[in-house]
C-alpha cells in the first residue's frame, strides 16, 4: 500500500514540478491530496487549474470500472454472509445437543462423585479415629520413656557433676602437687647454688694449697740446696779440719824444731858460757899474763934500772936482757896463742853467731808461718764459725720449713677436714634433697595413683556416661524411630489429607469446569444473541445501503449538473486547496459508501436474500479496510505535515539568522549535486553538523571574501563555496568573475541563466 | 589598488607571491606567528575564527602567509585553502603533550591531500621558552616526521614570543623554495 502511496507520490510531484511555477503551497496540497487515497483524484481537478472534460470523462470510466468491482465483491460478500448463515445454525444445534449431553454428563459425574466422597469421607474419617488412638497411645509410651529418660539423664548430670567436682579437686591436687614441686625445685636449686659456692670456696681452697704446695716445693727446693750447700760446707769442714790436722802436724813439727832449736839455742848459750868462760878465764889469764907482763915490765924497768945502776952486773944485765927477751919472746908467743885462741873463739863465736842467726831466722820463718798457720787457722775457725752459723741458719730454715710444711700440713688437714665437712654437709643436703625428692616422689605417686583413681573413676565414669549415651543414642534411635514412624504416620496423614485435598480439589475443578461450561454455554448465547444482532444490523445496513443507493441514484442523476457547477467552482482562482481538504474526507468517505452501493443492484437481483447478507458482511469490512487504509494515510499526512512545518521552523530561523535567502537557498543544496566535490563528501557530514556553531566562520569568511584583494578572495572561493553550498557552476561563475577583476582585459563572464541558481535548478524537495 | 600593482608586477616580472599556509591546532601560536613575521611584534591575539591572512617580505621574497583557524570544528575547513599553496607551516605547541597525537594526526590528513603534494613543510615546536618543552627530534618522532617520504621537511624549535628561530626557519624555507624554483 505504501509502495503505492510512493509512487503516487512520486506522480504528484513530476505533476507538480511540471508546470515549473509550482508555489510552496501547491506542493503541500498536493501531498494531502496523495494522503487522502488514490480513489480520490477528484482533487486533482481542484488543484490543477488545467484540467479538462476528458479527463472528467476518464476518470468517470475508472469509477465504473471501480463500481463494477465492487459489485462482484458485493456479491461475494453475500454469499459468505449465507454461508455463516447456515454455519450459525449448525452451531446452534451442535450447542444444544451439546448442552443437554454435558448436563446430564455433569449430572451423572457429579452424582457418583458426591457418593464417592461421603464413603471416602467416612473411611477417612474412621481411619484417623483409629490412627489417632494409636498415637496418642504411643505419645503416652513416648512420654512415659521420655520422663524415664529425662531422669536417667538427671542422674547422668549428677553424676557430670560429681565427675566435675572430682576432676576440680584432682586439678587442686595437680595444683598443691605443682606448688610443692615447684618449692622443692627452689630448694633444690638454692641448694645447689650453695654446693656451687661451696665448691668454688673449696676450688679455692685447693688453689691455695695448690699455692702452699709450690711454696712448700721452692721451701723443700731451699732446703735441698741448703742441705747440699751444708754437705759441701762439711766437706769444707773435714778438708779444713784436715787441714788444720796437718797445719797443727806442721806446727808440733815446728815446735819440735823450735824444742831442738831451743835446745841447740841452750846449747849455743852453754857453749857461748863455756866461751864466756873460758874467754873470762883467758881474760883473766890475760889479766894475769898482764899482771905478771906488767910485774915483769916492773921487774924489766926494775931490771933496767938496776942495770942502768949495776951497769957492771952487764953479764947479769946481759944474761937478765937475755932472760928478758925469752921472756918477751915467750909473752909473744903467748900474746899469739891468746891472739890465735881468741880468733879461734870469734871464728866459734862467728859460727854460733851465724848459726844463732839463721836458727833467729828459721824461728822467725817458722814463728811467721806460724802466725801465718794461726791466721789460717784463725780464719779456718772464722770459717768453722761462719759455717756453723749457716749451718745454724739452715738449720733453723730447715726448721722453718718443716713449720712450714706443719703449717702447710695443718692447713691441708683443716681443708680437707673442711672439705669432709663440706662433702658431708652436701651429701647431708643430697640425702636430705634426695629424702625430700623421694617424699615428693612418693607424694607424686600418692597423687597420681590418686589421679590414676580418679582416672579410673573417670574412665569408669565416662564408661558409664558412654553406655549411658548408648543407651541414650539407643533410646533416641528409639525415639527417632517412633518420629520416624510418627511422621510416617502424619505423612500417611498428610498423604491422607492431600488425597482428601486432591479429590476436594479435583471435586473444585470439575465444578470449575461445569462452572466453565456453563459460561461457555453463556457465552455461546452471547455470541448466538450477537450473531443474531449482527445479522440484523445486516438487514439494517442492507436497508440502509438500499436507501442510500436509492438517493444516490437520485444524486447520480443530479451528476451532470453538480460536475458543471463544480467546473464553475474550479476556474475560480481564490478557491484554495483548504477548501479540497476540506472537500475531500468527506467526499472520499461518500465515495467508499458509493462504491459497494453502485454494486448493489446486482446484488438486488440475487434472488436468496442470505447472499446479500454476506455481500453485505464483505462490504463492511472492505469498508473497515477502507477506513483504516484511511486512517493510515491521514497519519501520513499528519506526519508529512509535522516534517513540513520543522523545515519551515528551521528555515524561518535559518532565514532570521541570515536574511540574505539567495545565499540560503544555495547553501541548502544538499551535496549531491555538487558531484565534483568528491573529496569533501566525507566532510559533508560534520559540516552540516556544525553548521550552527560554524556561522561564525561562515561570518568571518564571508566577510574576508568581500574585503580583501582580489588575489586573496580567488583562494577564498573555494571555501566560500564549500561553506555555502555552491554547485561547481556557482563556483566557477565566482572564479571567472573574480578573474575579470583582476585581468586588464577580457570580457565580463556573461551572466548566464544559472545566474539565479535558486530559482532555476531544479531541486528535490525538502528533505 | 595594492592588489592592483602587485598583479602589474607579478605579471611584468613574473614573480608571483609565494603561498604558505600556517596550519597547527589551536592555540599553537599560529597568529602569533604571523603578525612576528610580518610586523616583528608580539600581539596579542584572540582565537581565530577563520583566519588572517598577511602578505610577508622577506628577503626580497613576497609570501602570501594563510593564518587558518585550528579549532576543531573549523579544521575541516583548512582543505578549502589548500590549492596552489607553496609551502606549509605546521605548528605545534611544544608543552601540550596530551594533543600531540592529534595533532599528528591532523597533519598526517593535510600531507595526504594531492593539492598539498608538491609543498613544503616546515614544522615549528613553538613555546620552546616554556619549561618542558618537547625538544624538537622528540616531537619530529612523535609526528611521525622521519616516515615522511617524497616530502622536503625541516623541524625548527621557536618561540613566538621570543622570536627566536623563526629566521632560521624563514631562511630555510626562503633557500628551499629558491632552490625548487
Amino acid at each position: 500500500m505504501f509502495a503505492k502511496l510512493k509512487k503516487k507520490i512520486a506522480e504528484e510531484t513530476a505533476i507538480t514540478q511540471r508546470p515549473g511555477g509550482g508555489t510552496r503551497i501547491a506542493r503541500s496540497v498536493s501531498k494531502e491530496s496523495v494522503a487522502s487515497m488514490g480513489a480520490d483524484s477528484g482533487d486533482d481537478f481542484a488543484s490543477d487549474g488545467s484540467s479538462s472534460r476528458e479527463d472528467l470523462s476518464s476518470q468517470l470510466l475508472r469509477r465504473n470500472e471501480q463500481i463494477r468491482k465492487l459489485e462482484a465483491r458485493l456479491s461475494d460478500y453475500a454469499e459468505q454472509v449465507r454461508n455463516l448463515q447456515k454455519i450459525k445454525e449448525k452451531l446452534e444445534i451442535a450447542l444444544e445437543k451439546h448442552q443437554d449431553s454435558s448436563m446430564r454428563k455433569f449430572q451423572e459425574q457429579n452424582e457418583t462423585f458426591q457418593a464417592n466422597r461421603a464413603k471416602m469421607a467416612e473411611g477417612l474419617a474412621l481411619a484417623l479415629a483409629r490412627k489417632d488412638q494409636e498415637w496418642s497411645e504411643k505419645v503416652d509410651q513416648l512420654e512415659k520413656e521420655k520422663s524415664f529418660l529425662t531422669a536417667q539423664l538427671q542422674e547422668m548430670k549428677n553424676q557430670s557433676l560429681n565427675l566435675f567436682q572430682r576432676r576440680d579437686e584432682m586439678d587442686e591436687l595437680e595444683e598443691f602437687q605443682q606448688q610443692e614441686l615447684s618449692k622443692v625445685k627452689h630448694m633444690l636449686l638454692k641448694k645447689e647454688e650453695s654446693l656451687e659456692k661451696m665448691e668454688q670456696e673449696l676450688e679455692a681452697r685447693t688453689r691455695e694449697l695448690s699455692h702452699t704446695q709450690e711454696e712448700l716445693r721452692t721451701s723443700s727446693q731451699r732446703s735441698s740446696d741448703l742441705s747440699q750447700k751444708l754437705e759441701e760446707l762439711q766437706r769444707h769442714y773435714s778438708t779444713l779440719e784436715e787441714q788444720r790436722d796437718h797445719v797443727t802436724a806442721s806446727k808440733m813439727g815446728a815446735e819440735n824444731k823450735l824444742a831442738a832449736l831451743e835446745q841447740k839455742e841452750q846449747e849455743l848459750q852453754a857453749c857461748i858460757q863455756q866461751l864466756s868462760i873460758d874467754l873470762q878465764k883467758v881474760t883473766a889469764e890475760t889479766q894475769e899474763k898482764e899482771k905478771l907482763i906488767t910485774h915483769l915490765q916492773e921487774k924489766v924497768t926494775s931490771l933496767e934500772r938496776r942495770l942502768e945502776q949495776n951497769l957492771s952486773g952487764e953479764e947479769y944485765v946481759q944474761e937478765l936482757l937475755k932472760e928478758k927477751t925469752v921472756a918477751e919472746q915467750n909473752l909473744e908467743d903467748t900474746r899469739q896463742q891468746l891472739l890465735a885462741a881468741r880468733s879461734s873463739q870469734a871464728k866459734a863465736i862467728d859460727v854460733l853467731e851465724t848459726k844463732v842467726k839463721d836458727l833467729e831466722q828459721s824461728l822467725r820463718a817458722s814463728e811467721e808461718k806460724l802466725k801465718e798457720s794461726a791466721g789460717v787457722a784463725a780464719a779456718r775457725e772464722a770459717q768453722i764459725q761462719e759455717l756453723a752459723a749457716a749451718d745454724k741458719e739452715s738449720s733453723r730454715a730447715q726448721q722453718q720449713a718443716l713449720a712450714l710444711q706443719q703449717q702447710c700440713a695443718e692447713h691441708i688437714r683443716v681443708l680437707e677436714a673442711q672439705l669432709a665437712a663440706l662433702e658431708q654437709a652436701r651429701a647431708a643436703d643430697q640425702a636430705a634433697a634426695e629424702h625430700k625428692a623421694r617424699e615428693l616422689e612418693q607424694e607424686n605417686t600418692a597423687l597420681k595413683q590418686n589421679k590414676n583413681e580418679c582416672e579410673l573413676s573417670l574412665q569408669h565414669h565416662q564408661l558409664e556416661l558412654k553406655k549411658l549415651k548408648e543407651e541414650w543414642s539407643q533410646r533416641e534411635i528409639v525415639s527417632v524411630a517412633m518420629a520416624q514412624a510418627l511422621e510416617e504416620v502424619r505423612k500417611q496423614r498428610e498423604e491422607l489429607q492431600q488425597q482428601a485435598a486432591h479429590l476436594t480439589a479435583l471435586v473444585d475443578e470439575k465444578e470449575l469446569s461445569v462452572r466453565e461450561k456453563a459460561e461457555a454455554l453463556l457465552q455461546k448465547e452471547q455470541e448466538i444473541l450477537q450473531l443474531k444482532k449482527g445479522h440484523d444490523a445486516a438487514l439494517l445496513h442492507t436497508h440502509q445501503l438500499q436507501a442510500e443507493l436509492e438517493a444516490l441514484r437520485s444524486r447520480r442523476a443530479e451528476e451532470p449538473e453538480a460536475a458543471a457547477v463544480r467546473e464553475g467552482l474550479l476556474r475560480l482562482p481564490g478557491r484554495g486547496q483548504g477548501l479540497a481538504l476540506s472537500d475531500g474526507e468527506p467526499r472520499a468517505a461518500s465515495r467508499a459508501v458509493q462504491d459497494p452501493a453502485f454494486r448493489l443492484p446486482a446484488a438486488e437481483g440475487i434472488p436468496n436474500g442470505e447472499v446479500g447478507a454476506t455481500d453485505l458482511g464483505r462490504l463492511q469490512e472492505e469498508k473497515q479496510d477502507l477506513e483504516q487504509q484511511l486512517l493510515e494515510k491521514n497519519k501520513t499526512i499528519k506526519q508529512m505535515q509535522q516534517r513540513m512545518l520543522e523545515l519551515r521552523k528551521t528555515l524561518q530561523k535559518e532565514l532570521k539568522i541570515k536574511p540574505d535567502s539567495e545565499l540560503f537557498e544555495v547553501r541548502e543544496k544538499p551535496g549531491p549535486e555538487m558531484p565534483n566535490m568528491a573529496p569533501s563528501i566525507t566532510n559533508n557530514a560534520d559540516l552540516s553538523d556544525a553548521r550552527e556553531i560554524n556561522f561564525e566562520y561562515l561570518k568571518h569568511v564571508v566577510l574576508k571574501f568581500m574585503s580583501c584583494r582580489e588575489s586573496e578572495a580567488f583562494h577564498l572561493i573555494k571555501a566560500v563555496s564549500v561553506l555555502l553550498n555552491f554547485s561547481q557552476e556557482e563556483e566557477n561563475m565566482l572564479k571567472e568573475t573574480l578573474e575579470y577583476k583582476m585581468s586588464w582585459f577580457g570580457s565580463k563572464p556573461a551572466p548566464k541563466g544559472s545566474i539565479r541558481p535558486s530559482i532555476s535548478n531544479p531541486r528535490t524537495p525538502w528533505s | 589598488m595594492g592588489g592592483f600593482f602587485s598583479s602589474i608586477f607579478s605579471s611584468l616580472f613574473g614573480t608571483r607571491e609565494m603561498r604558505i599556509l600556517i596550519l597547527g591546532l589551536d592555540g599553537a601560536g599560529k597568529t602569533t606567528i604571523l603578525y612576528r613575521l610580518q610586523v616583528g611584534e608580539v600581539v596579542t591575539t584572540i582565537p581565530t575564527i577563520g583566519f588572517n591572512v598577511e602578505t610577508v617580505t622577506y628577503k626580497n621574497l613576497k609570501f602570501q602567509v594563510w593564518d587558518l583557524g585550528g579549532q576543531t570544528s573549523i579544521r575541516p575547513y583548512w582543505r578549502c585553502y589548500y590549492s596552489n599553496t607553496d609551502a606549509v607551516i605546521y605548528v605545534v605547541d611544544s608543552c601540550d603533550r596530551d594533543r600531540i597525537g592529534i595533532s599528528k594526526s591532523e597533519l598526517v590528513a593535510m600531507l595526504e591531500e594531492e593539492e598539498l603534494r608538491k609543498a613544503i613543510l616546515v614544522v615549528f615546536a613553538n613555546k620552546q621558552d616554556m619549561e618542558q618543552a618537547m625538544t624538537p627530534s622528540e616531537m619530529a618522532n612523535s609526528l611521525g616526521l622521519p616516515a615522511l617520504k617524497d616530502r622536503k621537511w625541516q623541524i625548527f624549535k621557536t618561540s613566538a614570543t621570543k622570536g627566536t628561530g623563526l629566521d632560521e626557519a624563514m631562511e630555510w624555507l626562503v633557500e628551499t623554495l629558491k632552490s625548487r624554483q
